[in-house]
């Protein structure tokens, strides 16, 4: 289309865009007007004039025919001409980026994409070389984290693990400042994996008036690959956990083909899960289920076996690093009344050493009793009336305890011990919990996942309904409610569970909560929430309705060594205490990089009552694998309470232990620990194909053109017509367009054959 | 135990009417209606079910002692369970059915009820499914509390019934600083609480019964599963406390032994 366009204007398209449009007759614009007046008043006399056997309707059409030629031969007598900024040879400079990452020896084009570079930019016989070299000093430039000067493109190795663009174009726009800059090249197949938006360094180079020129490589799609292309795991977990993680596989030329998805832990095979593949350039979730089993930093690799023919086999795997901590979180479980739930969710839970479930039961008014407690004066008071005594416990349970037990502040506190503190909250079904137990309208409320009503039912005759669980389509795939070995094989048990009951009419849940487990039954007027929850502030808030959990345990139906009890109430309680934070936490901006990589370490401070404290000397030793040991201070952020920043950079390969520790005056604040994996990532594999978006982006934000390898050979003209560096104003003279010509000629012949066909010649 | 001496007319119709119906043997959940419950063999109302049933287990056994009908379990019953109750309703914060409710041990209906009181264990002839019943029920969770049997002989007899329960498990004694004992109430002593008739003329032992025992069994994970009150009779404490004649000390002890039980079992 463009040839054709060249052919007709004379030009290319892009020409006309760089240049802007000028009439230079040689003689007076009013004479020439003036005669065209003087032919076009004569024409139209002599046509009005005209007798014979012409109607008045072809000599409009003729007469408009004529005037029409006449204005294409006045166009030109007014010699039209696009005027072009213009380079001056030699005397600007042109800087050349070349892609150095990984990514650039993919060989899906004709050959490597590195293998174009050599061709055209390598070597000084290649046309596209020497017509830019005659036109541009030339500064070539090699990126991938950021740009290096290299004396020519035979020195770029094609070994970075990453590509920052924005980065990479702002280091050679300073390289080159202060000298005339014609634009920049950059040659690349449009990965960036940065994370970084590219908008601040675009308007830069925008503001300088550099235009960059982008030479995409490679395929939009490959034609054969699959890819992991992402993992969500969490960054922490309890040891034993039955962790869930979620993937996300993308695939080209393998559809409905069945795959296995590995989960490996230092070379074991821990997981499993067998995919079908989805449609060609379609991403599938798949969610894999293993288990930990070894404390620690623990490297798990999510691996699919390389498929025949495949393209780009790195990115069949992804690592995650998940900190497996083998220490025995503690819920508090405050029950407001003998009932069984206590003794069967203490048995469900008492093998699990990573879980401590501290119970404080009112037996009688104002009689308690203490189990699981650490020392004789834990709970001594009754239910925690202080913040530091409450927040110690991760997680708590409220059993079947009325509202009305409760003072305001203790509610109050309940509520920021999720939405401050971070904690998990469950609370339980039964004759005095949620509306029934008066807690409408309290604070408590606001925080649970459903929504509560006017209580059902009297004293003397409370609401009850049995009812049939059932998971939702997120339970069935929810680590907590997964209750067997496999998604089938826990949706099959479900079926099969006696029936539970309930004292509390759920109607709704609320706006962004997910149910987990619903229930239905003839006394139900309809369908409610069994199991549901939600994120509430910096914690998280669950509500499990039913007041016989225990039925599941101890039902005759329930065989002996049938673990579903046992195991639903270990995976709800370690999920309550997953994530609750310390008092401080450290977090790393990433947890895997590649040695040199600076990581920026964040830590979240509180007292111990978790009120952000703004004063405290904080500072991270980070022990390299070499056994290294280095201080790192972390400041105040200043734009939110209690967060700290420091940086450092891994040199070596290996894991790195980041121990972060502080004062508040003279009060020692207790340590956190992070780990950081310094190892060579294959992040370049990873969406290896052409961004040719990306690259047509930046061209347009700053000025220049994109290009593929078919047509980058424009690509030394259109440069030069930029106005950037020294710069001339070049005429081009458009009246001897063919267009021009061929409308005059189409014109006359238009009459002809007219005049023809009405027999007027 | 031993006598009714002073048996009320209500008592008296109560005890024939539920001795003659048919013991256990309920039907499948699926048809037992929402609104009602059934309690040896009768169906009651209870529209809303409660959370603590304090339940008799219905055994084989008893022999010519107690008619030939094989009825031991009955003994202080129903008067005993429901003056227990009435303590227990008004010492614990408990959602507790205030009846007599008694179920058989073979049948699967039990397994709703995870506490399960027992008496004259030493009149027990368990048939086999009975013995599988309880078995079970213990292993899923259950607890059991025996009562009222006496001597080396009904020792034995109940030893060996509780053996084919459990041959892998041994009778040990529970000490006294066992949370058992301190769940509710400090329990200091294992007092020998008499019958009802011995009481009155001074004297707490019977047969050749003359110290008390609280023995347990626990499983290999350390769990109690059955409480074992040997040469003593807590069931009558309870059935006469409102007796002037009947000493406090003892009626007071049975039910903090009683109420510690519960509260045991519901929390361990």
């Amino acid at each position: 289309m463009e040839s054709i366009f060249a052919f007709l204007f004379k030009y290319r398209p892009f020409v006309f865009e760089k240049g802007h449009f000028a009439l230079s007759a040689p003689w007076s614009m009013i004479g020439i007007v003036a005669f065209g007046v003087v032919v076009l008043g004569a024409l139209s006399f002599s046509y009005t004039r005209v007798r014979g056997k012409s109607r008045w309707q072809d000599r409009v059409i003729l007469g408009s025919i004529r005037a029409a030629a006449l204005a294409v031969i006045l166009f030109c007598l007014f010699r039209p001409k696009l005027m072009l900024s213009t380079v001056v040879p030699q005397r600007n400079f042109l800087g050349i980026l070349i892609d150095d990452s990984q990514s650039m020896q993919i060989a899906d084009q004709d050959g490597a994409r590195s293998a174009f570079v050599a061709r055209t930019l390598g070597s000084p016989d290649s046309a596209l070389f020497k017509a830019l070299a005659e036109r541009f000093q030339l500064r070539f430039f090699r990126f991938s984290s950021t740009a290096d000067r290299v004396a020519d493109a035979t020195q770029v190795r094609y070994t970075g693990r990453e590509s920052r663009l924005g980065h990479s174009l702002e280091a050679a726009r300073t390289e080159l400042a202060g000298l005339p800059v014609s634009g920049l090249v950059v040659v690349s197949d449009g990965a960036d994996n940065s994370g970084v938006g590219l908008t601040e360094s675009l308007l830069a180079l925008k503001g300088a008036g550099v235009p960059v020129f982008t030479v995409g490589l490679g395929r939009e799609r490959f034609e054969k690959d699959i890819e992991i292309s992402r993992v969500d795991a969490p960054r922490s977990v309890l040891l034993g956990t039955s962790l869930v993680v979620d993937l996300l596989v993308r695939q080209n030329g393998y559809r409905g083909s069945k795959i296995t998805v590995f989960v490996e832990d230092a070379g074991r095979i821990v997981g499993s899960r067998e995919v079908e593949l989805p449609p060609d350039g379609q991403a599938a979730p798949v969610r894999v289920h293993f288990t930990v089993t070894e404390a620690g930093p623990r490297v798990f690799r999510f691996r699919i076996a390389p498929q025949a023919g495949e393209l780009v086999t790195p990115n069949n795997q992804q690592d995650a690093l998940i900190l497996v901590n083998d220490r025995r979180d503690r819920v508090l479980y405050f029950e407001g009344e003998p009932r069984w739930e206590v003794k069967f969710i203490r048995r469900a839970v008492d093998a699990d050493k990573n879980l401590q479930v501290v119970v404080l039961q009112r037996t009688a008014q104002d009689k308690f009793l203490r189990l699981s407690v650490d020392s004789a004066n834990e709970l001594i008071g009754g239910f925690p009336k202080t913040r530091e005594e409450l927040f110690r416990y991760r997680g708590l349970i409220l059993g079947s305890v009325e509202a009305g037990f409760f003072t305001p502040d203790q509610l109050r506190m309940i509520a920021d011990f999720v939405s401050q503190r971070g904690g998990g909250l469950l609370a339980l079904g039964g004759r005095r919990s949620f509306s029934e137990g008066g807690y409408t309208g309290t604070s408590v409320a606001d925080v649970l996942p459903v929504a509560l009503g006017p209580r059902a039912g009297s004293d003397s005759m409370p609401f009850f309904a049995e009812m049939k669980v059932e998971p939702t389509p997120a339970g069935l795939s929810s680590p907590i409610t997964q209750i067997g070995p496999t998604e089938e094989a826990s949706a099959q048990r479900w079926k099969t569970l006696p029936e539970l009951s309930t004292f509390n009419p759920i109607g709704t849940v609320k706006p962004g909560a997910t149910t987990l487990l619903t229930g239905s039954g003839r006394d139900l007027r309809s369908r409610q929430a069994v199991l549901a929850y939600q994120r509430y502030g910096r914690g998280k808030s669950a509500a499990f309705t039913v007041q016989d959990s225990w039925l599941w345990q101890m039902h005759a139906s329930i065989p002996l060594e049938d673990q579903t009890h046992e195991t639903l109430w270990r995976q709800l309680l370690r999920w309550i205490v997953s994530d609750v934070p310390f008092e401080v936490t450290v977090t790393a901006s990433r947890d895997r990089v590649s040695p040199g990589d600076p990581v920026t370490l964040t830590a979240e401070v509180d007292d111990d009552r978790y009120f952000r404290i703004n004063n405290a000397v904080v500072t991270a030793q980070v022990v390299a694998p070499t056994g290294e040991k280095q201080t790192i201070p972390l400041d105040w952020t200043v734009s939110r309470d209690g967060e700290y920043r420091g940086t450092f950079t891994p040199k070596a390969e290996g894991l790195y232990a980041i121990t972060v520790s502080g004062n508040q005056g003279s009060r020692a604040l207790p340590p956190a620990t992070a780990y950081v994996q310094a190892t060579p990532l294959s992040t370049e594999y990873f969406d290896a194909e052409m961004h040719a978006p990306l690259l047509k982006r930046i061209a347009e934000e700053t000025g220049g053109r994109f290009y593929t390898p078919a047509t980058v050979s424009t690509l030394p003209e259109d440069v030069s017509y930029t106005q950037s560096g020294a710069a001339v104003v070049e005429e081009k003279d458009l009246w001897d367009m063919p267009i021009l010509f061929l409308l005059l000629v189409g014109l006359v012949s238009a009459e002809w054959g007219y005049r023809r066909k009405r027999g007027l010649a | 135990m031993r006598s009714f001496p002073r048996l009320s007319p209500f008592a008296t119709l109560t005890f024939v009417l539920l001795a003659t119906a048919a013991p256990g043997h309920l039907e499948p959940e699926a048809e037992r209606p929402a609104s009602s419950r059934r309690v040896f063999g009768i169906q009651v109302p209870d529209v809303v079910p409660h959370e603590f049933y304090y339940t008799r287990g219905i055994y084989t056994g008893g022999g010519r002692r107690w008619g030939g009908y094989g009825r031991s379990w009955t003994i202080d019953y129903p008067k005993s369970d429901r003056q227990f109750l009435l303590g227990v309703k008004r010492l614990l914060d408990i959602d507790a059915y205030g009846m007599e409710h008694a179920v058989a041990l073979d049948d699967p209906e039990l397994n709703r009820f995870p506490f399960l009181y027992m008496v004259e264990v030493g009149q027990t002839a368990m048939t086999e499914s009975e013995i599988a019943g309880l078995r079970r029920y213990l292993q899923a969770g259950g607890f059991l509390v025996v009562d009222d049997f006496w001597g080396s002989y009904e020792w034995e007899v109940w030893e060996s019934q509780i053996t084919r329960v459990f041959p892998e498990y041994h009778i040990v004694d529970i000490p006294i600083d066992h949370p058992l004992m301190n769940t509710v109430y400090p329990i200091k002593e294992i007092l020998q609480v008499p019958n009802v008739g011995n009481a009155h003329r001074g004297v707490t032992s019977e047969q050749d019964g003359y110290v008390p025992h609280c023995r347990g069994i626990f499983d290999d994970q350390g769990r109690l599963l059955v409480v074992i009150n040997w040469n003593t009779d807590l069931g009558d404490a309870w059935e006469w406390a409102e007796d002037p004649y009947y000493p406090l000390k003892y009626s007071t002890f049975a039910w903090e032994m009683g109420i510690n039980f519960i509260v045991y079992s519901m929390s361990h």
